[in-house]
């Protein structure tokens, strides 16, 4: 009864982004977190918002969306381990022989991908409320960009994971990063805004460059960080790139820390 | 010689949790102390050995999910903390119980994720999950959700998912834990067809009779410490002898069982007591001539009822266990 085995990752990968999407379509209570949340943020935004114009109606838009994204991709980082902890799932995943990696990136895109669609409900919910068009420029421009911050968003959601496979006490992340998050990459108010000394901690976030270079593309008028537009690309590329690297090394290490402890299975 | 399927020296592993608030306390557990063994290639091997005494410890360090302390074991030749992921293709793990599932899934939907992260040929994976649940008795339900499966049927399905990538070798936890006695019969029998393909199987187990029907070689383990790897009849000829006597009565003097005790073909003498009778339970090599001379020794007791029956691995194993030194 030989059969062929070779373990590959694209395959580890496409096969997370599947159990993901089937365990999300099995639990209805998430459509709470993938559009219902978003809906109240956005209302709130909009009325923070509405009597200062169309500019920053869409501004509030962007934000709502960004923390229904990054609301979802911590769940995919973090929770769904701590999640396969519980379940007594995580031995088995890291005892097959490809990198748990990969298993955390596929569930991180599902997650960022529901969050998108939590965006896009933010985003038609609020253009009805509006009575005036929501000046958006370049809608295929601002859908490219808006992907490119999932990525960004996924890259520091990769390295977050990497807390959430070392210990099970990670769950305070969700609690902190997720507020801590929107304020600092500027979802809820610009970096500009912000005391002087959260913007360094802002520039170590990918997603702050992506998010400013979305606003850069999408909003008429807007001044974002000094370097513009394509400064903004380049820095999201090259931060992101270091978290990559980070969650690279980081995954080893981590896989070691928990085999030597032995904590997969407490939960 | 071949290598061995499994090989381990003088592996030790301790855990140390942390305990309290800030992380001050700390307690140390010696799970394994100094592990010795040797498993050959398409061999059934078991281990035995009372609540906490290292057994999940060993399989899953071998297993790679945990790393040892100190020590060295191979695992098809390979070292288990160097060569872990040339180790991890090759090798099929079935913890026993109920978790380690997604259960808001069918059974089918499990296989098929953990087929894909073993990397099972594509045009392989539909046909050999089948062929899977079919085997392990799970061919009508693979469909439904496990949440809905009995805790037997989890059992299964643990079972189809460490087999599914064809491991050569197979690390079996208390697989028959929680099994109504139909479905651990099934289960057995079906760890025996794995033998007969050549698969070598490493079980652990508390149920004596199991692994006396499967088992080639058989290791208790003991606080951590082997205490007697061999054969079934080679540990009955360990702990003193083929056959059991066990004499009830009343008012034995200390006397006469040093006396009984003294005897030359006669070792292992416990007593217990039940109410007012005491029972005396011994290893006798042979029945014919010891009965005399035990009757003998305990000439004052005409009451005494005696029965005598062939040595059980459970009485091997208690006898293993209770010596073990500290
Ligand atoms: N993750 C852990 N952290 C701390 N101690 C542990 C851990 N896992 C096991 N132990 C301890 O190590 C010892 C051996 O446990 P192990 O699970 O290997 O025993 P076992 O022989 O499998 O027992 P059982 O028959 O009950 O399954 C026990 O004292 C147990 O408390
Ligand atoms: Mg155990």
């Amino acid at each position: 009864m030989r059969t062929a085995v070779r373990p590959s990752r694209p395959r580890a990968f496409f096969a997370s982004l599947r159990l993901s999407l089937l365990l999300f379509l099995a639990d209805p209570q998430w459509v709470i977190p993938a559009t219902i949340a978003p809906v109240i943020f956005g209302f709130a935004a909009f009325e923070l918002y509405s009597g200062s114009g169309a500019t920053l109606v869409l501004y509030a838009i962007l934000g709502a969306g960004m923390m229904s994204m990054w609301g979802q991709t911590l769940y995919g980082a973090g929770w769904a381990t701590s999640q396969d902890r519980e379940l007594g799932t995580l031995e088995p995943t890291l005892s097959a022989p490809t990198s748990y990696l990969w298993v955390v990136f596929g569930r991180i895109v599902v997650n960022a991908v529901t969050g998108l669609v939590g965006g896009l409900v933010v985003f038609a919910v609020v253009s009805l409320a509006y009575p005036h068009p929501l000046p958006l420029q370049r809608p295929f421009e601002f859908l490219l960009l808006f992907a490119f911050v999932l990525v960004t968003l996924a890259s520091v959601g990769l390295v977050l994971s990497a807390v959430y496979v070392y210990t099970r006490y990670a769950g305070f992340i969700n609690n902190f990063g997720e507020f801590g998050f929107y304020i600092i990459t500027g979802s809820m108010f610009p970096v500009v805004l912000l005391p002087f000394w959260t913007s360094p901690i802002a520039l170590l976030l990918p997603p702050t460059w992506a998010l400013d270079a979305l606003r850069y593309a999408s909003l008429p008028g807007y001044v974002g960080f000094r370097w513009g537009f394509v400064g903004d690309l380049v820095g999201a590329v090259a931060t992101m790139l270091v978290y990559l690297t980070i969650a690279g090394s980081v995954y080893h290490r981590v896989e070691t820390h928990v085999l030597t402890v032995g904590n997969l299975q407490e939960y | 010689m071949a290598v061995p399927a499994i090989s381990v020296e003088q592996l030790t592993r301790v855990y140390s949790s942390r305990k309290g608030f800030l992380f001050n306390e700390v307690t140390r557990t010696e799970a394994l102390r100094g592990v010795d063994l040797e498993v050959a290639p398409g061999e059934l091997f078991g281990l035995l050995g009372p609540n906490g005494a290292g057994k999940t410890t060993l399989a899953k360090i071998l297993s790679t999910l945990l790393l040892p302390t100190s020590g060295r074991a191979h695992v098809l030749g390979l070292d288990v903390v160097r060569e872990a992921n040339r180790i991890r293709p090759r090798i099929g793990l079935v913890l026993g119980g109920e978790r380690g599932l997604y259960y808001r899934v069918s059974g089918r939907e499990n296989l098929r994720y953990f087929a894909d992260l073993y990397g099972i040929a594509r045009s392989e994976r539909e046909p050999r999950i089948t062929e899977m649940l079919e085997r392990v008795g799970l061919g009508d339900s693979g469909d439904r959700r496990v949440e809905e499966y009995s805790r037997g049927m989890k059992q299964k399905l643990h079972l189809a998912r460490g087999l599914l990538h064809a491991p050569e070798l197979l690390f079996l936890d208390e697989p028959t834990i929680g099994l109504d006695p139909k479905s651990a019969r099934e289960t057995r029998k079906f760890v025996r067809a794995l033998l007969a393909e050549g698969v070598t199987i490493f079980l652990t187990t508390h149920y004596m009779f199991e692994a006396e029907e499967l088992c080639q070689r058989i290791a208790v383990l003991s606080k951590g410490k082997i205490v007697a790897t061999d054969t079934v009849p080679g540990l009955r000829r360990l702990v003193g002898g083929d056959r059991t006597f066990e004499i009830d009565g009343y008012g034995f003097e200390d006397s006469e069982l040093a006396r009984v005790r003294a005897l030359p073909g006669v070792s292992r003498l416990v007593t217990e007591e039940f109410g007012p009778r005491l029972r005396i339970t011994l290893r006798v090599q042979d029945p014919q001539l010891e009965l005399d001379r035990v009757a003998q020794c305990l000439l004052g007791h005409p009451e005494l009822e005696v029965r005598e029956r062939r040595t059980a691995l459970e009485d091997i194993y208690l006898d293993l266990v209770e010596e073990e030194p500290a």
